[in-house]
Parts: C-alpha cells; sequence; structure tokens
C-alpha cells in the first residue's frame, strides 16, 4: 500500500511539470508587454516604460529564463518579489482589478461548494439506483432509469439550465438565481458569521444559522440539478451495467452456492467489485464538473470560478484565464491522486501489488 | 445396501436465448447413494453443469427455467423448495466446486473471510470460532502456513492453491454431498494429479458423497464407482465404472474411449476422435441427438429417439443398435 502510494506521489512533481510547460506555452502566444501582467498591476503607457518593463522582467530572454521567472517571481528595484507562480502568484487579473490568486480565493470555495453539492448525491444516490437498477433488471427502477438516461444524456447544459430557470424562477419563482438573499447575505458580512471553511453551506452549520444553510441551498439548487443531472445518467449507466457484469461472474455463483442470503451476495460480493469501474468515472466526474460550471455559473449569474473565467474569455483577459487553467491542472492532478488511492483501498491486487 | 440420499428424475431444463429456446437438460434422471463416487462425463455444451446447477437453484432465471423434474435429497424435493429453505442446503448438506479457481474466488475479500462465512452462515460460528477453523480447515487441504495465510487475497495463491481453498469451503459444512465441476480442468496435469489424490483422501476421511463432473475418463476411471455418461442433455449411458470401460454399449462411450489418450503417450493430443460437434438443441429431437455423428446409425435413428433401457442390473443404454453386431437391438 505504502509503495503503491509512493510511487503515485512520484508522478505529481512530473504531472506538475508538464503542466506548467503547457500553460507556459500558451502565454507565449502573447506580446511581451501583455504577458508583463505576470508581474505588475497596470500595463506602462510610454515607449520607453515599456522598454523598462521588459528588460527588468526579463520578458525578451531566453524561453528557460522566462520559464524560470514564471515559477519563481523577479525581484523589482525596491526588494520586493512580484510574480512567481510557486509562491502562489498567478498574476494581475486587469479585468477584475485584483490579482489572480485572490480572484480565486473568493471564488473558488463558492464553485466547491456547488460540487460538491451536485457531486455527493450523484455519487451515493447514483450508486444505489444502479445497483437496484442491475439487481431487479427491466423493473420499474431499471426502466426509469433507462429512459432518463437517454434523456439526460441528450440535453445540452445550456439548454437545460435556460429551461429550469424559465420554469422555477421565471414562472413559478421557486428558486432564485444568485449566491444569497439580501438579509442572508448582511449576516454573512457581519462580525457574528465566523467563516470557518469558505464554504457557504458548511459555514452556515458551523455557525448554527440553519436559516442561511436553508437559504444557501435554495439558491444552489438549480445550478446543482443543471451541472449533475448529467452525470446522474452516466453515473447510473455504469453503475449498472459494471454490476451487471459482476453478476455474472463465477464468483458470484460460488457465493450463492455456499448459502449465502442473496442481500449478502449483492452487498458483500458483488458491488465492491462492481465499484472498480465506478471510482475511476467519479474522478473524471469531478474534473469533468469543474469544467461544466462555467455555463452552469453563467447561466444562474452563480459568482463562482467558472463565471469569472466566462468574464475573463470575453475581455480576452488570457493572464487570468490561464491562471484558471494553471489551477484547474492542479485540481486534476489532485483528483487523480484520490482516486489512485480510492482504487487502492477496494482492490486488493492495485494495493498489494 | 446405502441409501439412496439423491434422487433425481426426469429433469428438464431450459434458457430462453435470442436464437431461440435451448433445451439443456432433457429428462435426466439418476441416484446418488450414500459415500457414493458418480462421475458424470460428457462433452462440453452437453448439459452436465446445467443438471448440477439445476438441482441446486443455481440456474440463473430468467433466461434458465426448470420446466420439469424432481430432485429427492433427504425425503424433500429441492425443487420445490423455497429461495430461503434451498439456501439452508446449499453450502450445508450439498456444495459445489467450480471448474475455474482463478474467478471462482472473490478477489476482493481475504480467503480467509470466505471461508468463514459458511462457518458463521450455516454452524452458527463466531466469527473468531470461524477464523481457527478456517486456519484448520486450510491444514486440512494440505496449505503450509495456514493460520498466515487467511489474510491473503486470492491473487496471492496459486491456482492449484486456489482449488484447495475451494475444496476446503466446500467442505466446511461437512455436506453429505459435494459436487465437483470440473475441478481440475483449468489446472495443470501434475496439480490435476494432487487435487484428484486430495478429493480421495477427504472422502476417505469424511465419508461424503461426490458427483465428479469431467471431459476425462481417464480420471474418472480412478475415483468413481459409477459413471453417468451425457450427450445433448440426456444421459445415454449409465454403468459401474468397470462395466463402462471393458463394455460400453453407446457409440458415443466407445468413441470417448476411443480417444482416451494412452498413459505412455505424454501428449493429450487429441481428445475426442469422434467427429464432428455436439448439437444445441432448439427443439427436443425426433431423432437419436447423437445420429448425424454415429458410426452405426439406422433407419430407426432418424425416426425415433431411443430412451434408456436397463440392459443389466448395473449398466443402463440409450441406443437402438447393438454395437456389437451392427444391428437392431432387441
Ligand atoms: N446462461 C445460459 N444461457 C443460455 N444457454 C445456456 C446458459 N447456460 C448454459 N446454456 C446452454 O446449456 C447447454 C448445456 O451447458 P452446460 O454448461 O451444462 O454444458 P457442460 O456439459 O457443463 O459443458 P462444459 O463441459 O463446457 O462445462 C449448452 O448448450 C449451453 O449453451
Ligand atoms: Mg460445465
Amino acid at each position: 500500500m505504502t509503495t503503491y502510494i509512493i510511487r503515485r506521489l512520484l508522478m505529481v512533481p512530473v504531472l506538475l511539470f508538464g503542466v506548467t510547460v503547457l500553460i507556459f506555452g500558451m502565454l507565449q502566444f502573447l506580446t511581451p508587454i501583455q504577458r508583463s501582467a505576470l508581474y505588475i498591476r497596470s500595463e506602462p503607457k510610454t515607449d520607453k516604460a515599456v522598454e523598462g518593463v521588459i528588460r527588468q522582467y526579463g520578458l525578451d530572454k531566453p524561453l528557460y529564463v522566462q520559464y524560470w521567472n514564471w515559477l519563481v517571481g523577479v525581484v523589482d528595484n525596491n526588494g520586493e518579489r512580484k510574480g512567481g507562480i510557486l509562491f502562489g502568484d498567478f498574476g494581475y487579473s486587469r479585468v477584475a482589478s485584483q490579482p489572480v490568486a485572490d480572484l480565486i480565493r473568493t471564488r473558488f470555495p463558492n464553485t466547491l461548494d456547488l460540487t460538491l453539492w451536485a457531486v455527493a448525491p450523484v455519487i451515493l444516490v447514483g450508486i444505489w439506483l444502479g445497483v437496484q437498477a442491475a439487481v431487479h433488471q427491466n423493473g420499474i427502477i431499471d426502466q426509469a432509469a433507462r429512459v432518463f438516461s437517454i434523456v439526460g444524456t441528450s440535453f445540452p447544459t445550456f439548454v437545460f439550465g435556460l429551461l429550469v430557470l424559465m420554469i422555477f424562477y421565471a414562472n413559478l419563482q421557486w428558486f432564485p438565481p444568485g449566491r444569497l438573499s439580501d438579509w442572508a447575505n448582511r449576516v454573512v458580512l457581519s462580525d457574528e458569521f465566523t467563516r470557518y471553511t469558505s464554504l457557504l453551506t458548511f459555514d452556515a452549520l458551523l455557525n448554527g444559522r440553519f436559516d442561511i444553510f436553508l437559504d444557501a441551498l435554495r439558491h444552489m439548487f438549480l445550478p446543482i440539478l443543471t451541472l449533475s443531472y448529467i452525470n446522474w445518467a452516466t453515473f447510473l449507466r455504469v453503475t449498472r451495467s459494471s454490476m451487471l457484469e459482476t453478476l455474472r461472474m463465477e464468483y458470484v455463483t460460488t457465493a450463492r452456492a455456499k448459502g449465502l442470503p442473496e442481500r449478502d451476495v449483492i452487498f458483500k460480493h458483488a458491488r465492491p467489485n462492481a465499484m472498480i469501474p465506478v471510482i475511476t468515472l467519479a474522478g473524471f466526474q469531478v474534473v469533468g464538473l469543474l469544467g461544466g460550471v462555467v455555463i452552469t455559473e453563467t447561466v444562474f449569474t452563480y459568482p463562482g470560478i467558472g463565471q469569472a473565467a466566462a468574464t475573463a474569455a470575453a475581455q480576452l483577459d488570457v493572464v487570468t484565464v490561464l491562471g484558471f487553467a494553471l489551477f484547474n491542472g492542479f485540481i486534476l492532478i489532485v483528483a487523480n491522486l484520490a482516486v489512485d488511492v480510492l482504487y487502492a483501498f477496494v482492490d486488493p491486487r492495485v494495493r498489494l501489488s | 445396501m446405502p441409501d439412496i440420499i439423491l434422487d433425481v428424475q426426469g429433469l428438464e431444463t431450459v434458457f430462453k436465448t435470442p436464437e431461440g429456446l435451448v433445451h439443456a437438460v432433457n429428462g435426466v434422471s439418476f441416484e446418488l447413494k450414500e459415500g457414493e463416487t458418480l462421475g458424470v462425463v460428457g462433452e462440453s455444451g452437453c448439459g452436465k453443469s446445467v443438471t448440477m446447477l439445476s438441482v441446486l437453484g443455481l440456474i440463473p432465471t430468467p433466461p434458465g427455467r426448470i420446466v420439469a423434474g424432481k430432485a429427492r435429497f433427504n425425503g424433500r424435493d429441492l425443487l420445490k423448495m423455497s429461495g430461503e429453505e434451498i439456501r439452508h442446503v446449499r453450502g450445508a448438506q450439498i456444495s459445489m466446486v467450480f471448474q475455474d479457481p482463478m474467478t471462482s474466488l472473490n478477489p476482493v475479500l481475504t480467503i480467509g473471510r470466505q471461508l468463514q462465512e459458511p462457518l458463521m452462515m450455516h454452524i452458527g460460528m463466531t466469527r473468531k470460532q470461524a477464523q481457527e477453523r478456517a486456519a484448520e480447515l486450510l491444514e486440512m487441504v494440505g496449505i503450509p502456513n495456514a493460520k498466515d495465510r487467511l489474510s491473503d487475497y486470492p491473487h496471492q495463491y496459486s491456482g492449484g492453491m486456489r482449488q484447495r481453498v475451494m475444496i476446503a469451503m466446500a467442505l466446511s459444512c461437512s455436506p453429505q454431498i459435494l459436487i465437483a465441476d470440473e475441478p481440475t480442468t483449468a489446472l495443470d496435469v501434475t496439480i490435476q494429479a494432487q487435487i484428484v489424490d486430495l478429493v480421495k483422501r477427504l472422502r476417505d476421511e469424511l465419508g461424503m458423497a461426490i458427483i465428479w463432473i469431467t471431459h476425462d475418463l481417464g480420471v474418472v476411471a480412478g475415483l468413481a464407482q459409477r459413471v453417468i455418461v451425457m450427450y445433448g442433455g440426456y444421459i445415454i449411458e449409465e454403468a459401474a465404472v468397470g462395466e463402462l470401460y471393458t463394455d460400453p454399449q453407446h457409440p458415443y462411450t466407445i468413441g470417448l474411449l476411443g480417444s482416451l489418450p494412452r498413459v505412455d503417450e505424454r501428449k493429450q493430443s487429441k481428445l475426442y476422435s469422434i467427429e464432428g460437434l455436439p448439437p444445441v438443441l432448439y427443439q427436443k429431437p425426433q431423432s437419436c441427438p447423437f445420429a448425424p455423428r454415429c458410426k452405426w446409425v439406422m433407419e430407426r435413428c432418424w425416426n425415433e429417439n431411443p430412451p434408456l433401457e436397463t440392459i443389466s442390473p448395473d449398466h443402463r443404454v440409450a441406443c437402438w443398435v447393438d454395437t456389437k453386431t451392427g444391428r437392431s437391438r432387441s
């Protein structure tokens, strides 16, 4: 187990290097002076100033020097370090008028909050439904799941999002867009509300403010639905087919031949094996959800990282967009690591190899 | 005379497939006496496994369905039992070992855990008692360092050892009947012999009856007292083991025996010298199912399927032809 995890961990620097090289490569499409946003706030106006900035931050130096500067930053005349992604400085977002890292810090918790609420029910209920559909093949759950799968996977996110926005927000007025109601927002911004985790729903619970928790969920409901309905469909389908395949395995017959009750055959013998491909899918889905937030957050004006990325992209703020891309790369690597560890946890053949 | 413990009569099992209804078992009847070892032989697809799985209620339904028959065990019909009742027979009184030890153990559960399950389930042992017993069982089937190897997973065992585990598991609750479905087919030749020896030893110690399914008439000769030969879902010949080898009656049996590899020939080059393949029956045949491959085939074979008839106290055969004379049996 330990050697397995160490081997996976050793892969992390390699992957990180790959991601940074990729992003750095894309930064080269910018002019040297556009790249100055990696180090300083405002673009210099006069030709002389431009030249000075280019020289000071080595923006005309060979690529490997620039790459190094980008990693560790450049010390300016006042002895201050500017830039340096290794120190968490992703440059300055001229569109948002704040450092990219600050933008991520304020926006990402909202996105994470949303994603967690979108992912957890999918995984828990999706597995349950998938197993039921497989065990009672052609039963009611199975039939409903099949119809839902087809409808779900053939509906684009933005259409679905706009549709529920029209029905539940405009017509029925059940669920509002945005993040919080005004009264709740005032409480959250006041001193009596402590931000333990930055995740609003969790903080609300930790502060004992159930009303704020519900208000936040009410605002998140439609984005959650839009973000996750496709995942429901795929999760169900994959769990179902994996479970069906496992139920045909000889060791399942062995379990039955031992006289175990069907409940144990399904939940103790078949399901753990059927989960192995489902874990991979869960990993992909979490990562995919983070990509999906761009559309969903934009449709529902939800102040997450996806919405910020969309705004930055619309105004050609490439430094900001690539900063987000870099951050997304990190998340991806972490998610992959989590999947690998989970694998080892369920499959002894991986753990003990 | 020992009692009959399993009495199967007129068993018929079908499978619904996209190509049509497959008649896998077509009225199979046989008896098993206490402590007896019964060999069941026949080519692939002739219904050996389906017969035994039907008896234990392990046919996947759908697509499978038992359409007729009885299987009396200790005075009760296994085929009429509820799911809950037959569950207490499986693994406790009748247990089964399968062909491929690489796939018949659960890869994500420890060997110990898998051995403990039937003990806790049928005998009501606590986990601790079951663990101790599991170690004893592993020792019984000849696995060294049994105690330390309980926490291993199947992939840490070799094929032969896994089959030993399967046998230990099957015998853990001292069943009256052990059904072994080609337990050596997937193993190396030397390992095969070891497994056969192990089962012989355990039979002498524990005294259970055994149904040993195989392709290999050679193995059965040294193990069984009585042999059933199956073809196309029918029993086509049944005899005491000595009689079957010295005086086979059915052309199919003769073919099987004729293709037995000699002891002095190391290679098992061609197992069956009978031309053609066994049929998949989408209809119950109106002719002898073996007729298309039979050297002795006569007019009558194409028009009537021969019933299984007793030709001597220990010998039953289903064939119109007397293979000694090549003429009709009468
Ligand atoms: N699940 C199933 N669905 C459809 N047909 C089946 C199924 N299981 C078995 N059969 C059919 O039943 C017939 C008998 O199969 P069975 O497994 O009993 O053969 P066998 O004698 O055990 O062969 P082998 O030596 O290969 O194990 C075959 O024709 C097979 O196609
Ligand atoms: Mg078989």
